[in-house]
């Protein structure tokens, strides 16, 4: 049920991008996921560092407005998100927790024709590549099913964003696997983050540029993303700044 | 039973539940008093994230072999066949589940364990998670083991929502996820840290965990600065707590 989640939401981004005529980008899972997920519009910040930053997609004026708002007023629940690493759902503007949280901002959106607002950080642990705001012109909670979607296109635009960020080597390469079918995107393995962990520091990288080296590798070798992890973990192998060869690989 | 154990933990763990809760060194402590008061070898804390794939949040080790036994249940195993039916999971004995769990089975067999549980964490109709409970020999689990440890499993879900309103499902979604997104934080701390001061992945959980314990702060910020590369996990020199502020050099207290 986990693979065909995120290999359905996958095929949908991969179809926007397709009926576009370019290459699958973060923007195209923003657009793609307000059909899916029924809310009215979305739109797509890039991080900046901690904070939230330049927006890179909005699906509609509405949508536009809403992300400038929480920049301008800097509160709203874009902001919670990124600062807590956990999505904020918003399911009624006029309730009084949103009112309590967002004293200028729920008045502000719902003035501008949102009436709830879901807002997800597109992190994997420590690495942080934005948010993903999505509103509703009607209040009420996204269903479980809803929910599951978001957070799978998060989780695309998540991925594409930092393979877009590695760009400068000029393959796509880690993002995908055989087919374009997103490889290991629905696998949360401890291994994967510790091992992006010990990759900072044998690598002397950021933890972004870490788990884009680990992918890029596990592709280069023709190894599961796992399998590899599993073998820095164990000290088997080990990620060398000076010729991205592994120590010991077994070849 | 150690019953001085078990209201000691009781009251342990309710008072951990008040300003400056950290729900997950709080969840760490339920599976090492589990393992304490209950008779098992080892325990785990799974959460159901919204994409159906069940994910630990803590565990009373590290190691990687018990990591292991508990993500294999995405497939098939004690864990998942309770959160599909909402109801408790007993194995006496390992050795006769070969048809029901092939892979599962001889696996935790492999890692030491015949006897395993699994308690569901429920909130009303939602069954949010599972206790895991693995003992290194056979046996049935008495009810009482049973009763206290469904026990310990509803408190995690409590602990989970603390001061949030229970009724409202967005809270208790918004508050898995975050738990979630807080122990990949946590291993991407405790792999940086294993390979910078070569230890195993227990040694550097207990160093981020001590660490934040002794400053008084959130393991996940800890983890989240450590990873950041704003905190280098030095205790301050002189015992004085200042949560959320890194080792600045000149910042601390009687410095120079």
């Amino acid at each position: 049920m986990t693979v065909s989640r995120s290999a359905r939401v996958w095929g949908l981004v991969a179809a926007e991008a397709a009926s576009r005529g370019r290459e699958m980008s973060a923007a195209d899972a923003c657009v793609a996921a307000v059909e899916a997920v029924e809310v009215t519009g979305a739109w797509l910040s890039a991080a900046d560092g901690a904070e939230m930053g330049h927006l890179l997609r909005v699906t509609d004026e509405v949508s536009e407005q809403l992300a400038e708002l929480q920049l301008t007023l800097g509160e709203g629940p874009c902001s919670d998100a990124a600062a807590v690493g956990g999505p904020v759902l918003s399911s009624d503007l006029g309730d009084a927790e949103a009112v309590g949280c967002w004293p200028v901002f729920a008045p502000a959106a719902r003035q501008a024709g949102a009436a709830a607002v879901f807002a997800f950080p597109l992190r994997i642990g420590a690495i942080r590549a934005g948010v993903m705001g999505m509103y509703r012109d009607r209040p009420g909670s996204l269903s479980d099913f809803q929910l599951g979607d978001a957070l799978a296109f998060a989780d695309t635009a998540t991925m594409l964003m930092l393979d877009s960020a590695d760009q400068a080597e000029g393959d796509r390469v880690a993002g995908s696997g055989p087919g374009g079918q997103p490889a290991e995107l629905a696998i949360h393995r401890a291994e994967v983050d510790q091992a992006t962990g010990m990759v900072t520091e044998q690598l002397g990288v950021g933890i972004a540029e870490a788990f884009v080296r680990l992918r890029a590798h596990a592709y280069a070798y023709d190894r599961r993303l796992g399998d590899l992890a599993r073998d820095i973990v164990a000290r088997r192998v080990r990620l060398s700044p000076d010729l991205d060869v592994p120590e010991d690989f077994p070849v | 039973m150690d019953g001085e154990l078990l209201s000691q933990t009781f009251v342990e763990l309710t008072d951990t539940m008040v300003a400056g809760f950290d729900v997950i060194d709080f969840l760490h402590m339920l599976t090492d008093r589990s393992v304490q008061l209950l008779d098992v070898s080892a325990a785990g804390l799974l959460l159901a994230d919204p994409r159906g794939e069940l994910r630990v949040v803590a565990a009373s080790s590290e190691a990687a072999r018990l990591l292991e036994l508990f993500q294999l249940q995405n497939d098939q195993g004690p864990c998942l066949d309770c959160f599909r039916s909402g109801k408790a999971v007993h194995v006496a004995d390992l050795n006769d589940t070969a048809a029901r769990w092939p892979r599962f089975g001889p696996a935790a067999l492999r890692a030491g364990f015949a006897a395993v549980q699994a308690l569901p964490m429920r909130l009303r109709e939602h069954v949010v998670g599972a206790l895991n409970l693995f003992r290194a020999g056979p046996g049935a689990f008495l009810p009482e083991d049973i009763r206290i440890g469904q026990a310990m499993a509803d408190v995690a879900t409590i602990g989970l929502l603390h001061e949030r309103s229970m009724r409202r499902s967005d809270s208790l979604n918004e508050q898995l996820q975050t738990a979630l997104n807080s122990r990949v934080v946590i291993e991407q701390a405790k792999g940086k840290l294993a390979e910078r001061l070569g230890l195993d992945m227990d040694q550097a959980f207990k160093l981020l965990r001590d660490s934040a314990r002794a400053r008084n702060l959130l393991l996940s910020e800890l983890a989240q600065a450590f990873v950041d590369g704003t905190d280098t996990l030095t205790a301050s020199r002189f015992g004085q707590r200042q949560p959320g502020i890194a080792q600045v050099p000149g910042n601390r207290p009687g410095a120079g």
